[in-house]
């Protein structure tokens, strides 16, 4: 498959029903490097959350593809990104994953910049370089060419000239609003992070992240054992102690859906079985009132991960997450994931949305390992046969329709089309059409 | 931990090796019955560099379950349902550098230091590391785990964590 075209591993047919993906897209090496440098290098890509550099000189390690890059908030409150390189030889300038540098002080010669990237030291400089060597040579720090944030999450891209993030996010801010708007105050990432790997290729996740078609195959067990434990401690007092098991178990009983946001960002959405176990639910008059019940509708009756091309999604079905899936090698994909919580929710609520997290979203959890060991074997069949076999992706093909539907409606959200039922594979046509456009464009 | 009690030590390191061998022998039910009914079993995150999370009500921790939540996690382990957790892996778990003193209302504090080797066809080989901290409780049938908390060094996971094999 060396030299395979996106086009030729997309086999995407409207007028015949047809829509298939090779599994070569998956495990062919040489594609990787071309996402890497088609996709990853000229999208935005998620960095961090504002919450994680409040403070000046606060910084976050990050990554587009393969280039490390770093955000930190500058001495007049702006956040931006520079590329984590020392602009003498390339040293890496942050010291951990997170911190406060207000002073970024390279730790191989000792030059210095502050916390905007202006170079404030270079150490023998009199002595050592000339006036047209310095400048021939740029101290300081090299920005990423553009960051922009939306809502508090922030993004950086390699391509001066990428469309607004408005733009690119397009018809998903709607869903991404529903996150940002949970609390008056703003929202935080709490303190606690993950990082966590998976042998499998970075769409793997992708996919999964809006698979619906998973959940009561992958996650019943999740189901059973919360249902087991909640049987065994008794009745919580606090209904949202309470871990709804029947949206996974009883997918007849509630309404449920995926859509096409454009752009390559897909929804899948499911009402909750019971919504007084949202953590959420206490903020529902205030939330109202000020969204109105449509909204508040979406935001606590029904759970939503919204995957944000190429490899960022945020999640509210069990718990509020973020999460991050870095390609590292076609077979290898690191992920990072944090809790985001509305800033002022009241400490019972706080407590069930983090014992929530905790048993889903992490690699401690009992979900998460479940996915990722269903996307490790799906990597590694999918390697039969050089990857020739199509993954038909017809589940739900019936039942798809052109535009939105009532619940889309009610949010003002416009997808390109709408499934009623989250077991369907359609809205993968979204990322799939969105990467073959970024594979074979100029 | 300040003080150390040798005799104290020597029997907290009993209980310590029996917990061990019932996880590595998947004797689930032994295993459990060292639990107080009141117990917490807790791994912190990690969080920054050098830390990890602190308090379970306010920061996310990579494990926080009371007696219930570990009898779930057999119910997980045994239904073989679990995608991730079956085949089990095998586990060798090694502990060690044991200290143990009496604390005020007679509680026991004992840390160590742990490793398990995990080992399953399909994957890599898994080596984990990190600290213990227990509190143990003086019963009629002898020392109880009241509280165990577990400091996961991994800050890349390599593999699941579940309670078998950290
Ligand atoms: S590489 Fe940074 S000062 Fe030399
Ligand atoms: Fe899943």
């Amino acid at each position: 498959m060396t030299g395979a075209s996106a086009q030729s591993l997309v086999d995407d047919r409207p007028g015949d029903g047809i829509f298939r993906v090779r599994r070569a897209a998956f495990v062919e090496p040489a594609l990787f490097e071309r996402e890497l440098e088609r996709i990853f290098q000229r999208c935005w890509n998620y960095i961090c959350h504002d919450s994680q550099v409040r403070e000046r000189g606060q910084y976050v390690r990050g990554s587009i593809g393969r280039y490390p890059v770093f955000a930190i908030r500058g001495l007049d409150g702006e956040i931006r990104c520079f590329h984590d390189s020392c602009p003498h030889r390339g040293s890496m300038l942050t010291r951990g994953r997170s911190g406060v540098q207000p002073t970024i002080t390279c730790r191989y010669h000792g030059w210095a910049f502050n916390a905007d990237g202006r170079c404030i030291r270079v150490r023998g400089r009199d002595a050592g370089y000339s006036r047209e060597a310095l400048e021939r040579l740029g101290t300081d720090l090299k920005p990423v060419a553009r960051v922009a944030s939306y809502r508090g999450f922030v993004f950086a891209s390699l391509d001066p000239d990428v469309e607004d993030l408005e733009t690119f996010l397009g018809g998903a801010r709607p869903f991404v609003d529903l996150m940002a708007d949970q609390s008056e105050e703003g929202m935080e990432v709490l303190k606690g992070e993950s990082t966590y790997v998976m042998r499998a290729n970075w769409k793997l996740q992708t996919e999964n992240s809006t698979d619906g078609y998973h959940v009561a195959t992958v996650h019943r067990n999740f189901a059973h054992t919360v249902r087991q434990r909640e049987a065994l401690a008794g009745e919580a007092d606090d209904a949202r102690a309470r871990t709804e098991a029947s949206r996974i178990l009883d997918l007849e009983s509630i309404s449920s859906g995926g859509y096409d946001m454009g752009n390559g960002h897909m929804i899948n959405w499911s009402d909750r079985g019971s919504p007084e176990s949202a953590p959420l639910n206490e903020a529902r008059g205030a939330i109202a009132a000020r969204f109105g019940e449509g909204k508040a509708r979406w935001m606590i009756d029904r759970g939503r991960t919204v995957t944000i091309f190429p490899n960022f999604f945020l999640n509210d079905v069990a718990s509020t997450c973020i999460r991050l899936w870095r390609p590292v090698a076609v077979d290898l994909t690191e992920i990072d994931t944090w809790c985001l919580a509305p800033i002022g929710e009241s400490a019972a609520a706080r407590r069930a949305r983090i014992r929530k997290y905790e048993d889903f979203f992490l690699p401690s959890s009992i979900a998460v390992p479940d996915d990722v060991r269903a996307m490790e074997v799906a990597h590694a069949g999918s390697l039969a046969a050089g990857g020739e076999a199509w993954n038909d992706l017809a589940l739900g093909y019936a039942t798809m329709v052109e535009g939105a539907d009532d619940a889309a409606r009610e949010l003002g959200a416009a997808p390109l089309h709408s499934n009623p039922g989250r077991e369907s594979e359609t809205p993968f046509y979204a990322f799939w059409r969105e990467w073959r456009r970024r594979m074979d464009g100029p | 931990m300040s003080g150390f009690d040798a005799a104290l030590t020597a029997e907290a390191a009993d209980l310590l090796y029996r917990e061990a061998w019932h996880l590595d022998s998947r004797d689930w039910a032994a295993w459990l019955a060292l639990y107080s009914e009141d117990a917490i079993f807790w791994a912190p995150a990690i969080a920054g560099e050098e830390g990890f999370s602190g308090d379970p009500d306010n920061d996310v921790s990579l494990i926080y379950l009371d007696r219930a939540g570990l009898e779930a996690r057999i119910f997980r382990i045994e239904g073989r349902d679990s995608f991730a957790s079956a085949p089990l892996p095998h586990t060798a778990h090694v502990v060690g550098n044991v200290r143990a003193a009496e604390t005020k209302g007679a509680e026991i504090e004992v840390s160590a230091t742990w490793l398990v080797n995990s080992f399953r066809r399909t994957d890599p080989p898994i080596l984990r590391a990190g600290r213990y901290a227990y509190t143990l409780r003086r019963t009629a049938a002898g020392l109880a785990i009241a509280r165990k908390t577990v400091y996961v060094l991994d800050d890349r996971i390599v593999g699941p964590i579940d309670i078998f094999n950290i």
